[in-house]
């Protein structure tokens, strides 16, 4: 080892165990929380755990941008109805300036038609702000599927690396963590669908996986500090060794989750209409993977045991730095 | 200091190389973000065929391709993804119906004799169609002024038994009709003496004194003779040649007297259906690119304007820079002079992402800047770590040279775990995801990649390049923030 590991020695400014009772309590008011969101979104008439979007359901949403100048037209939405396929949902967004209409799957020729009955009743609109997508209802139990797997196999990916890496303690915990995120997350977007309609697509997939590899990012730095402080004190209480651990990577800590937030607030804020929700759950999803990072794991920690095996330090990649 | 002018060296030479590169290669944007339609097509399983094997896959993507070609959409490009899917990406194009047309049908092409004995119902079928197209024209208001048919066609339509479903307008209910007279027309022909195999090009041009336009064919020497014995089997008789288009009788013709003895010879014919030129240009690009080995849906259609593809492209570009500035500013208030150089490693990480999305090439598509702008996140974590060591290491009292060496060397092994896990998870998505998810892997691999180089080598070279300026040599520009003990 270096020299130096002054830090790794000092008494730590802050002991995470001292909360223990208190991070824990409050991770499962969280979890039942979450879990409630997901089961009353089953109860609902969205009779999922999550309000699926266009992706998975299949469909087709329709929306164009109406010329509104000097104003826009009136029209009435009788007549509108009257033009298009049975069972659309039709809603008006931005003051009646653009509409979106929501069917059954269309296809092409029918998708063309219905823009040009948007036309004739509420036009003129915009041709170039026209955005169609069909997705047959096939593929969006594909998408589910393949999304699924790839969440099992990166996780189990994961969980290989780090028991080998650390200990089959920590590859569980780190695993416990991911999946804490992902219901927290989830949790979260049912109660947005339950009380505002906040729909998931397949960007919300993405985000859910970049929350785990994020998380796991967070996790694996508290992991090496721990293991650092077993090198430099083994005689410490495993517990006083996670707490030092939690204290000199608690700065960085910080520091890291408000540089990822960052750009994620200018996505939120500027990223537009598309992007919106995405950034949402990545905010969500990057604060509660730092949360858990600190208050999940390390309270619980010294309580399964913890003690890494005391290895020799010579297969530690940081001698190829 | 030899060797860290080497490296300088190398990331000049990488940067100026980065730069020429996007100089000379635009990015490749995806049509959410430049504008386009793109049709996802699967292939569905037909007869004997159960499972569709790599070979009959890339037949299907030729065809396709010969058609997308035909129908001269500038970069259009034709992939298949899957086992059974085709996508299809035509940029530029807003309104994908033709597209659609052209694409989604089978286009298998028949010849058939009619059967004996079948002509005075073929007569009243052929006048019954001629009545209720003519109707449907007057209905949906394509014919203004067309003869009134009302009355031929009700006494037409109670002579002969066809039902159609109660509580349909008319314009279904005669729709409906028209169906079942084609069914009947094609149930009067034989089975097929030959198919479209057999031809080796297509054409179209407008028939004389007419708004009509006629596709013409052309046969291989198989099918040149096949369609002489064909047409000398029926010539004469008042027997007609029909030509069926994916089961669709599209034209019904009578062969003269004249051709009794050898047929119709030379190899060619035409389609006189009344086709108006769009219709008659569709045809002859599904023909010319061959008929589809098995039948196509259209599963999804993703098409976006081009000016909302444009407003795409800018908001998340001001998203870009505002996030990398947010970042930038934030890192130089909490570490100074290293903060300073974390932001120059950081455009130099943007820079050579950007080189690297080109050379692939990666289309951009909006989750992928969004992965993207996500990894500038993670890259700054990489330099976050090692500043907080070198903090470490300046607390205890060592010499600032030495700290910021042993915060390079003691935060290696968190920066190789974290970035090796993220790895682990792109390429899980990679390997497992479609479309959109495999392009956010992509981008965020490639991020994770070159985060580690230019965090490990570029912010390090650059600090020691700092830090031969005595100027800056001072611990307090590396401390910075407030958490001296």
């Amino acid at each position: 080892m270096t020299s130096s590991s002054g830090a790794l020695l000092r008494e730590p400014s802050f002991r995470i165990n001292k909360y223990r009772r208190f991070c824990m309590v409050l991770t499962i008011v969280l979890l039942i929380l979450s879990v409630l969101g997901l089961l009353l979104s089953w109860l609902s008439p969205i009779h999922a755990p999550l309000k699926p979007g266009l992706d998975f359901t299949g469909g087709t949403a329709i929306q164009v941008e109406r010329i509104c100048s000097p104003s826009c037209k009136s029209f009435s939405m009788e007549e509108l109805r009257k033009t298009l396929p049975a069972n659309a949902v039709v809603q008006t967004l931005d003051a009646g300036k653009a509409i979106s209409v929501r069917t059954v799957a269309l296809s092409p020729a029918k998708s063309g038609e219905v823009v040009e009955s948007l036309d004739r009743v509420l036009g003129p609109i915009q041709a170039s702000d026209t955005q169609i997508n069909t997705i047959g209802p096939l593929l969006g139990s594909q998408l589910l599927r393949s999304s699924l797997l790839a969440l099992i196999v990166s996780f189990a990916g994961i969980a290989i690396y780090i028991s080998l890496r650390y200990a089959r303690l920590y590859a569980a915990m780190a695993l416990m963590c991911l999946i804490h995120d992902v219901i927290l997350t989830s949790g979260i977007f049912a109660w947005l669908g339950l009380l505002a309609g906040v729909e998931v697509d397949s960007l919300f997939v993405v985000a859910l996986l970049t929350i785990a590899g994020y998380s796991v990012n967070d996790t694996v730095v508290i992991f090496d500090r721990i293991r650092e402080q077993q090198q430099v004190l083994p005689d410490l209480t495993v517990e006083d060794q996670v707490d030092r651990a939690v204290a000199g990577t608690l700065k960085r800590s910080f520091y890291t989750i408000t540089s990822t937030i960052l750009p994620i607030i200018a996505l939120i804020f500027f990223g537009g209409e598309s992007l919106y929700w995405f950034a949402v759950a990545l905010l969500v999803g990057v604060l509660i993977g730092g949360w858990s990072s600190i208050g999940l794991i390390p309270p619980l920690l010294p309580l399964l045991g913890g003690k890494l095996p005391s290895k020799s330090s010579t297969n530690n990649p940081e001698l190829a730095a | 200091m030899t060797k860290s002018q080497g490296w300088l060296a190398l990331i000049l030479a990488l940067a100026i190389g980065s730069v020429l590169v996007l100089r000379s290669l635009p990015l490749s944007l995806g049509l959410d973000l430049r504008g386009g339609s793109q049709l996802t097509l699967l292939i569905k399983p037909a007869g004997a065929i159960k499972k569709i094997e790599p070979n009959k896959l890339e037949a299907v993507k030729d065809v396709l391709e010969r058609r997308v070609n035909g129908l001269g959409v500038s970069e259009a490009t034709v992939t298949s993804s899957g086992d059974d899917k085709i996508i299809v990406q035509l940029p530029g194009v807003q309104d994908p119906r033709k597209a659609a047309e052209v694409l989604g049908t089978t286009a298998m092409l028949e010849f058939r004799a009619q059967k004996p004995d079948t002509e005075q119902e073929m007569t009243g079928l052929m006048r019954l169609k001629r009545l209720l197209v003519a109707k449907l024209d007057q209905l949906v208001g394509r014919d203004k002024k067309g003869p009134d048919v009302d009355k031929s066609l009700n006494e037409l339509l109670k002579s002969l038994d066809l039902n159609s479903p109660e509580g349909a307008s008319e314009q279904q209910q005669l729709e409906a009709i028209l169906a079942d007279t084609n069914r009947r027309i094609v149930s009067l022909f034989e089975a097929p003496a030959f198919t479209g195999t057999h031809l080796i090009d297509a054409g179209r041009q407008q028939q004389p004194n007419s708004q009509a336009w006629e596709v013409t064919l052309r046969f291989d020497r198989i099918g040149g003779d096949e369609f002489a014995a064909l047409t000398k089997s029926i010539a004469g008789t008042n027997r007609l040649l029909g030509i069926m288009l994916d089961g669709n009788s599209i034209s019904e013709a009578s062969v003269g007297p004249q051709f009794a003895t050898a047929g119709i010879t030379g190899g060619s014919a035409s389609i006189t259906g009344q086709f108006t030129a769009e219709q008659a240009r569709n045809l002859e690009v599904q023909l010319r690119g061959g008929a589809l080995p098995l039948p196509v849906e259209i599963i999804e259609n993703r098409s976006v304007g081009p000016t909302l593809g444009a407003e795409n492209v800018r908001n998340s570009l001001v998203a870009a820079v505002l996030g990398i500035a947010l970042v930038g500013v934030f890192m130089i208030v909490i570490y100074r002079v290293p903060g300073f150089v974390a932001v120059l490693a950081l455009c130099l990480y943007a820079l050579f992402n950007l080189a690297i999305y080109a050379l692939i090439p990666v289309t951009l598509t909006l989750p992928g800047i969004a992965g993207f702008i996500l990894s500038v996140g993670m890259a700054v974590d990489a330099n976050i770590l090692i500043f907080e060591r070198t903090k470490e290491e300046l607390q205890d009292g060592n010499s600032l040279f030495r700290s910021v060496e042993a915060g390079f060397s003691r935060a290696f092994s968190s920066i190789f775990d974290g970035h090796l896990t993220t790895l682990i998870s792109c390429a899980a998505l990679g390997w497992l995801g479609t479309g959109l998810v495999r392009g956010f892997a992509i981008t965020l691999a490639v991020g994770v990649l070159l985060s580690l180089f230019t965090a490990l080598t570029c912010s390090r070279t650059l600090l020691r390049l700092v830090l031969s300026y005595p100027a800056l040599r001072k611990p307090e520009f590396f401390l910075g923030s407030p958490s001296h003990p």
